[in-house]
């Protein structure tokens, strides 16, 4: 089976190809995603990119972990401490 | 000359069948998701090398075999953002440009409607339907004891899929009495009957505690676990878990989509009418077909109709009878600081606070209800519940006004990448095949 690593903070988090970021980081006994810019808790709700609730910050932007696919080598932060290092 | 593509929104059923019609009348037809595949909701495929565990998978795998023998592009990954009053379209994703399409075909599914409750947005508490896709995706079930609550068939099918892939629910807490109507079920179309007795049959055999006229009435974190609170009006208990999954039933997902004046618009399956899959595949092919005829006279194209529509129509609203529930009128006893509006973490309170019959203007600029990234999705419903005097009677579609443009948050850097359409390859082909 085919697939790779991404990293949530210094944590290297092994994927499936194919698979969402929100499904390796659940996998991977992840489910707090940390806080949005206002204090928010994110975490998946509706696994389908309607509810914004799993924001985070990939590669230095904001995205819904629920949709983006793993790229090997992906960055993931909570979003409140990706934002602040741009 | 240029012949501007037909846009569908959403690969699912209905889009996958409107496009193989449009296609085959010999329209140029470009189909986006935001998914990596085509599928949907209902037939979300599985990885690569992962097991599947959909159920009718015959009439999937049919209708993508015609589609992908027809010139359809594919657009992966990709999300339309709407749509502007002179019929620009925009993509952002894998495939990020300015479109002037023919016309465009929203296809974009159904979404679930969860009633607010204390706890509700603790992380591993999730909607059933969250919960389903990652089964579908991985081929296997949630790891730990999740506990399914609220109420819908939804709630049946989930747990007896979790048990056929060895992780069965630790309950279904269902709000409604659904075996307290065998007549009026029995009237239900035998597809319905067969696949309900199906998943009762597993259910049984693995002994899941199937709690009828019960309500979930909160959730709390005790460290990694979730202990809910269980009542069924008279005695109250608790039960402890892992992971939570809520649905209070589907809803068609219309929201921030707006029409456009300059553009012929078709809504097309559960986002136009939420009636399940065999409605869908349905008012999607007639739905193309409907859309041909229509360019081909230039005329409007009207909403597809039909005996199968009518009798789904029927059995839709049978099944409403069958898990009718007072449950909504808890909107009225929660906690004062229970979440409604997940996004910006407003509460009953600062509802309350607008006074007794607040206008959509002052929830939405006084009360930042809708405000939030999900523009209403979530909270819209339960806002209006929660100001009436009968929460339990139906709402209107867009409680918080109407859509606007774009349908969703868009980064500022997906805007200037999206180049005018010119004709020319998109920037980031990546994820796009012909
Ligand atoms: S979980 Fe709702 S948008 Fe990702």
């Amino acid at each position: 089976m085919s697939g790779g690593t991404i990293f949530w903070g210094s944590r290297a988090v092994p994927f499936l190809t194919g698979e969402s970021v929100a499904s390796a980081l659940g996998r991977a006994g992840v489910r707090s995603f940390g806080l949005g810019p206002t204090g928010t808790a994110r975490a998946v709700f509706c696994g389908i990119g309607q509810c914004q609730n799993c924001l985070v910050s990939i590669e230095g932007r904001s995205a819904e972990a629920c949709l983006t696919i793993c790229r090997d080598g992906l960055h993931v932060l909570p979003e409140a401490e990706g934002l602040s290092d741009v | 000359m240029f012949n501007p593509e037909i846009l569908i929104v959403g690969a699912g059923l209905a889009g996958v069948a409107a496009a193989t019609e449009l296609a085959r009348a010999g329209h140029p037809v470009l189909i986006v998701d935001r998914a990596a595949r085509a599928g949907g909701a209902i037939h979300r495929q599985p990885l690569p090398g992962q097991a599947g565990v959909a159920t009718a998978a015959a009439r999937w795998n049919r209708l993508i075999a015609e589609a992908e023998a027809l010139p359809i592009r594919w657009a992966f990954e990709t999300r339309f953002n709407g749509v502007d009053h002179q019929g620009t379209a925009l993509l952002t994703g894998a495939e990020n440009r300015m479109l002037r399409p023919k016309a465009l075909i929203l296809t974009t599914g159904a979404r679930e409607a969860v009633r607010p409750r204390p706890g509700w947005t603790l992380p591993g508490v999730t909607t059933a339907g969250a919960a389903q896709i990652q089964l579908k995706t991985m081929g296997a079930a949630p790891q730990g004891r999740v506990v399914l609550a609220g109420s819908g068939p939804l709630l049946i099918a989930l747990g007896a899929q979790m048990t056929r892939l060895k992780n069965p629910p630790v309950a279904i807490v269902e709000a409604g009495r659904p075996f307290a109507h065998p007549l009026t079920s029995l009237r239900l179309p035998l597809g319905y009957l067969r696949e309900a007795a199906g998943y009762m049959a597993t259910l049984l055999a693995a002994r899941v505690p199937i709690l009828t006229g019960t309500r979930l009435a909160a959730i709390r974190a005790e460290g990694e676990t979730l202990v809910s609170t269980l009542t069924d009006g008279n005695t109250s208990r608790e039960i402890v878990a892992d992971m939570v999954c809520l649905h209070d039933g589907i809803r068609r997902n219309d929201i921030g989509l707006t029409d456009c004046p300059a553009l012929s618009v078709l809504r097309l399956g559960d986002c136009a009418e939420a009636l399940g899959a065999r409605a869908a595949l349905e008012a999607g092919r007639a739905g193309g077909r409907a859309m041909a005829q229509a360019l081909a006279t230039g005329t409007t194209p009207t909403a597809p109709n039909s005996p199968l529509l009518d009798r789904e129509r029927a059995a839709q609203a049978r099944l409403a009878r069958i898990y009718a529930h007072d449950d909504f009128a808890a909107l009225h006893s929660l906690p004062s600081d229970t979440v409604i509006c997940r996004c910006e973490g407003r509460t009953l309170d600062d509802l309350r606070a607008l006074g007794p019959a607040p206008r959509t203007r002052e929830l939405r600029l006084l009360g930042r209800f809708g405000m939030g990234p999900c523009q209403g999705r979530f909270c819209g419903e339960w806002v209006a519940r929660a100001i009436s005097d009968t929460p339990q009677a139906p709402v209107p579609a867009h409680p918080l006004g109407e859509p606007r443009w774009p349908a969703a948050p868009i980064a500022v850097a997906d805007l200037h990448a999206a180049a005018p359409d010119t004709g020319a390859a998109p920037p980031h082909p990546h994820g796009v095949h012909e």
